[in-house]
């Protein structure tokens, strides 16, 4: 993990354009924002309002009526509900997205190891079908004390804490884009990650950022997290 | 009375004495202090002269100060319309008067108010439309005349925005029942947002007195205002306005440059009651006023309204207006109660002892203006002797004040819209709000509760209902009552020369409302629109409860069957911007998107993605097209295709479904082999297709188009929702990035990248399909012909779509690879006679009609849209697709232009352009199956209605024998 660009790298993040400057390490061959080049690249903007490019980060999905014991057979903590995710011990989220479908979306601090894990089991010999959300989704990370207010501009589902508690998922529109908004702690900081359209991704970054400018929101690395 | 010299605190609520501003009204420099409104701030400077009036050009000052009237319209720098006694006074602010002509306080058109017998109500729908053609003659003089402010059309866009408010509680309103209800439901838990459309909380409590001490309403306020801004659970927007109520309490807030879309689960409307005029001859003068108006210019703004006032009265708070008119040091010359006498005989006597006469049973019958109608200087009072009438003599007082209350009107408005009924109770004088919907619960005076305890007790329970229907309570809540009368039954005082005004925003007097009764326009709703009242900024705030009663008098029925005209959205007006808001519109962007703008391309919209038409100047769209398909034809091109659409199916049922969906047959379409895919709907008509590549038995990866890819999975999920076929069916559109390498060169270039995979013409042939690695990225490989040449669709996971792109110009560069755009595909693709599902289809293509029964298979017994297809091939063909030529000199056609066949149109063009391969116009079209033969020519009027005659040849125009792709 040194010091790299993302075109140096085969593998890149759908809105890597977006964070000219910065500082970039390699995690899962692809580039992520380790620092960026203006603004405030420590935990307290993290803590305030900030926006986080995980894209590169790894994730993967199943779908079918043996997914979820695919995933408990790897030891995965499996939420009871939809719309429900779990975290694991090592950080990775666990989502239910429907009875049959779950993704799992790498931890920072391990570079998206455990998911790498998974991806090396072998599937159910019947019903269970790997998705494609590494590439199909760009993944925002929406961090800091305003997340319910920032999305309120953009979205209409009520996200305050008293309706969209930790390990809240919301299948909805933000901006006009669909997206997959779950609610969980990066390093200990409020997040709600956006998981969008990855065409759209470059839209939305920007939709996003408007909508946090009057919370001081600002891009971050994830140095500001680790 | 200059700006420095305001009345003394606690007066002047909303001003900030230590920040003293100037701005300029019609050219001359005004004081004033922060918090000022521009009308308070003027008021303070004596100048109550703020606008003219809509017809008449009659001056107007200030009615309300509450942003309820259309009295204070004046224009701002780059605005107009907006009302001074609502916007605040800004340092160096430039404001001006409008609808006059000549000065603000010489208007030339005032003179119109001479000849108002003239132009009664509907004048001009009756002069103006005879003889035929004389209404366009009028209309350019009437059109001048009408209308308010200026447009600045130079204006640019602004920035405003939407947000979502979440809510257990909206209390719209925070009065004395506003704040009480948002105090009880917040200490039970409730999440509460509380609306106030002034600066400040605190509703009639910031300006009305209460009590003979004039100390009731400041305790209670402090009281309430200190629990609110402590309590948590509430959250305050003031200068907010609640602007309508929609289902399920979904409620627009408007706020500055923002609308908010609140969602409450409950919803307490306080919103209090407008004050009421009282009908007479010049009631429109500068000077005269609501009681309301005169206390809020002293409490919040502290300025005196005026040094010798009158006030006329209908209820007792008249002489608590005159009492604190006193207090200020304004000498109350009379009060004029048009009742017999007052309910509190506490306050006549408080007020005599101040030294005011009192009239009652009497009435002002006339304002005496000054000249020029600039200000009111003395009224004319009269005993009242009946119903409307009044003694044939009276008394003059001189005033340069007066403040007038007829009663109060409940802000009615966003009840009525939630289906609320309005009903007049004869006895109060007043209309009470019933059948409101669940959810939606009223205190307060709107809600017919006038003393101040009760309106309180009210707040508090109707916030008991909201707990008890929220659960957060099991208090059962306490009915309050309230046996106050506050209106006057007949304030309405018509004067033979007129001028008593019902509508100020209109010009509309008494005499006008019933008129329009005897022309026969009965219903209040028909009296609406012949006379136009309550059509204006106001929106019958004022006019609506006397004209209720007018008609009612005039067509001998009851005030609640004749009711009020139908209350709409928005409640005050709202501006397209707040509509608007932050406009999301969403665009899609592939993996190389960047690296097009890069090298030049002229981008145009594809759905919402965003594709390269071609590469270079868009001045030299023709001859860069045509270079690029040359170039393709002749040494290799690149396309980004990754807006192509993208599905997967898998499971065991997965070639059964596609047989299913798909017009060809599929289920022995071998793995490792592309097929060609048609989908028609239920009545056969085509509407999309794709290519079907297998990659193993039970999995299979579709293309589609570009825009139609959401509508194919979209089907695919319908249809298997009935049939319920083992299958997994994922749209893959954005996971993959996707190009197709065309032309002689394409192998040449892959075998560089390629190094796992057999390119040779045998080991990969046309239509196969294979995976292996471009550039160390693991992908799929399509061996296609959509442009005609030897080409590779290559599909690779999207993150690694701008690398693949990279590598394939890296590696091309020896065989001069260059990218070429959709305009280009188009070119070359019609060059092969392949049709654009979309473009050279419409909603009634089979088909027969597109040459695709090829695409059909005839021996499976079932697709979607079988039975359609089987039965419009069965019938007589009406017309053909067929490709066609014309010279190349010949004026060209464009898509869309019509196929004649003798008088009739047969047909149309659905594709055409110049082809530099075939050296010709090559286009195709739409014909009359007579027209259809190869050979045969058909007409086509193109734009200046030429005609040409095109020719119908074989498809498709290039390479016949399809040799090229199949290298």
């Amino acid at each position: 993990m040194s010091a790299t660009s993302p075109e140096s790298l085969s593998k890149r993040s759908f809105v890597y354009r977006q964070l000219a400057g910065a500082s970039f390490r390699d995690i899962a061959g692809g580039a992520m924002a380790t620092g960026v080049a203006e603004g405030n690249n420590n935990r307290s903007q993290a803590e305030q309002s900030a926006l986080l490019d995980l894209s590169v980060l790894p994730r993967t999905g199943f779908r079918g009526l043996t997914a979820a014991a695919h995933l408990q057979a790897a030891g995965l903590p499996i939420p009871a509900r939809p719309n429900q995710a779990s975290v694991t011990g090592s950080g990775e989220l666990v989502l239910r997205l429907s009875q049959k479908e779950f993704w799992l979306l790498g931890a920072l601090s391990d570079s998206g190891a455990g998911v790498d894990a998974l991806n090396q089991r072998g599937l159910p010999a019947a019903d269970c079908y790997s998705l494609y959300c590494q590439d199909s989704h760009a993944w925002l990370a929406l961090t800091g004390a305003h997340l319910p207010a920032t999305l309120a501009k953009v979205c209409g589902v009520d996200l305050r804490e008293a309706s969209f508690p930790l390990g809240s998922i919301a299948q909805t529109s933000v901006a006009r884009v669909n997206v997959v908004i779950v609610h969980h702690q990066l390093a200990g900081v409020p997040c709600f990650s956006i998981l969008c359209d990855s065409a759209a991704a470059e839209y939305l970054w920007e939709s996003l950022l408007d909508a946090m400018g009057e919370f001081g929101g600002e891009v971050i690395g994830s140095n500001a997290l680790l | 009375m200059s700006s420095m010299t305001r009345l003394k605190a606690p007066m002047g609520l909303l001003i900030d004495r230590d920040q003293p501003l100037s701005f300029s009204f019609d050219g001359k420099q005004y004081q004033g202090f922060e918090g000022d409104s521009i009308a308070s701030a003027l008021a303070g400077n004596e100048r109550w002269l703020l606008s003219r009036s809509f017809k008449y050009h009659r001056p107007r000052g200030p009615l309300t100060m509450a942003g309820q009237d259309a009295n204070t319209l004046i224009q701002l720098d780059k605005e107009p319309n907006v009302l001074a006694d609502r916007e605040l006074a800004v340092a160096g602010a430039q404001v001006q008067g409008q609808n006059y002509n000549g000065s603000l306080d010489n208007d030339r058109d005032a003179v119109l108010g001479h000849f108002s017998r003239f132009m009664p109500v509907g004048f001009y729908y009756r002069c103006f439309f005879k003889p035929l053609g004389a209404w366009h003659r009028w209309e350019g003089m009437i059109r001048k005349k009408a209308g308010l402010g200026v447009l600045d059309l130079d204006f640019k866009p602004e920035y405003y925005d939407k947000a979502y408010l979440f809510h257990d509680v909206v209390v719209v309103g925070s009065g004395p029942a506003g704040l009480s209800a948002a105090l009880k439901a917040a200490e039970a838990g409730a999440s509460v947002l509380l609306v106030e459309e002034q600066p400040i909380l605190g509703g009639s409590l910031t300006y009305n007195r209460f009590d003979l001490d004039g100390k009731q309403a400041d305790a209670l306020r402090a009281d309430l205002l200190a629990r609110v801004e402590q309590h948590a659970n509430i959250e305050v927007l003031t200068r907010a306005t609640c602007n309508a109520w929609f289902a399920d309490n979904y409620l627009p807030v408007i706020q500055g440059k923002r609308m908010y879309k609140v969602r409450a689960k409950e919803c307490i409307v306080a919103s209090g009651s407008f004050e009421q005029h009282v009908v007479f001859r010049n009631n429109d003068l500068p000077g005269v006023m609501m009681s309301s108006a005169a206390t809020r210019l002293m409490k919040h703004y502290a300025v005196k309204p005026g040094n010798q006032a009158v006030v006329l009265t209908g209820n007792d708070d008249g002489y608590l207006s005159a009492l604190e008119l006193l207090d200020q040091g304004i000498t109350v010359a009379a009060v004029v109660d048009m009742r017999d006498g007052p309910d509190s005989e506490a306050l006549a006597a408080s007020v005599l002892a101040r030294g005011v006469q009192i009239f009652n049973g009497h009435t002002v019958y006339e304002a005496i203006p000054t000249k020029g109608n600039k200000h009111v200087k003395a009224v004319d009072i009269r005993q009242i002797t009946g119903q409307g009438k009044v003694a044939d003599s009276g008394e003059t007082i001189s005033c340069d004040l007066l403040c007038m209350s007829a009663g109060y009107m409940p802000v009615y408005q966003l009840l009525c819209q939630a289906g609320g009924q309005l009903r007049y109770d004869d006895s109060a004088a007043e209309f009470s709000l019933s059948k409101l919907p669940e959810h939606l619960r009223i205190a307060g005076s709107v809600n017919g509760i006038h003393t101040l305890e009760a309106v309180v007790a009210d707040g508090e329970r109707a916030a008991a209902e909201a707990l008890l229907a929220l659960e957060l309570s099991t208090e059962q809540p306490q009915a309050v009552s309230c046996e106050r009368r506050v209106n006057f039954d007949w304030p309405i005082f018509s004067h033979p020369k007129g001028k008593d005004f019902v509508d100020f925003d209109e010009d509309l007097q008494a005499k006008d409302i019933v008129n329009a009764t005897r022309l026969g326009y009965r219903d209040v709703q028909l009296v609406k629109r012949f006379s136009t009242v309550g059509m204006g900024p106001s929106q019958g705030r004022h006019s609506a409860l006397p004209t209720a009663r007018l008609v009612a008098n005039s067509t001998d029925r009851t005030v609640t069957e004749t009711g009020v005209t139908t209350a709409r959205p928005p409640f005050s007006p709202e501006k397209l911007a707040h509509v608007a808001g932050r406009i999301f519109d969403p665009y899609r962007r592939t993996a190389m998107h960047h690296r097009h703008l890069e090298m030049g391309a002229k981008m145009m919209p594809a759905g919402n993605w965003q594709r390269p038409a071609f590469y270079g100047n868009p001045d030299d769209r023709d001859a860069l097209m045509q270079a690029e398909a040359e170039h393709v034809r002749n040494k290799v091109g690149v396309i980004d295709v990754s807006t192509l659409g993208g599905i997967e199916l898998r499971g065991p049922d997965s070639a059964e479904f596609m047989n299913r969906i798909f017009t060809f047959a599929f289920l022995k379409q071998p793995v490792g082999r592309t097929r060609y895919a048609v989908l028609t709907n239920e009545h056969g008509v085509v509407i999309d297709d794709g290519v079907s590549c297998r990659l193993a038995d039970e999995h299979f990866y579709v293309t589609a188009t570009t825009s139609g890819v959401e509508r194919v999975y979209r089907e695919m999920m319908k249809w298997n929702a009935q049939w319920r076929l083992d299958v997994d069916i994922t749209n893959v559109t954005s996971a993959f990035a996707a190009v197709n390498l065309a032309g002689p060169d394409a192998r040449k270039v892959l075998e560089k990248l390629a190094t796992d995979v057999d390119l040779s013409p045998e080991g990969f042939p046309y239509l196969a399909y294979r995976e292996g690695s471009v550039a160390g990225i693991p992908s799929r490989l399509l061996r296609v012909g959509f442009v005609g040449e030897l080409g590779y669709e290559i599909h690779v996971p999207a993150r690694f779509g701008e690398a693949l792109w990279d590598a394939l110009q890296e590696a091309g560069k020896e065989f001069d690879l260059r990218p070429f755009g959709v305009e280009t595909q188009r070119l070359l693709r019609l060059e092969k006679g392949h049709v654009i599902v979309s473009q050279d289809t419409d909603g009634m293509s089979h088909p027969g009609e597109l040459s695709l029964e090829w695409a059909v298979s005839r021996k499976k017994p079932f697709f979607v849209g079988r039975r359609s297809v089987d039965i419009v091939m069965a019938q007589p063909q009406t017309r053909k697709l067929v490709g066609f030529t014309l010279p190349a000199d010949t004026k060209k056609p464009e898509e869309g232009h019509l196929v004649l066949q003798g008088e009739d149109i047969s047909g149309n063009v659905t594709s055409c352009e110049y082809s530099s391969a075939v050296g010709s116009i090559i286009g195709l079209a739409y014909v009359g199956i007579q027209q259809a033969e190869v050979g045969s020519q058909f007409p086509i009027r193109v734009d200046g209605g030429d005609i040409v005659n095109a020719t119908v040849v074989d498809l498709p125009f290039f390479d016949p024998d399809n040799q090229r792709q199949a290298l």
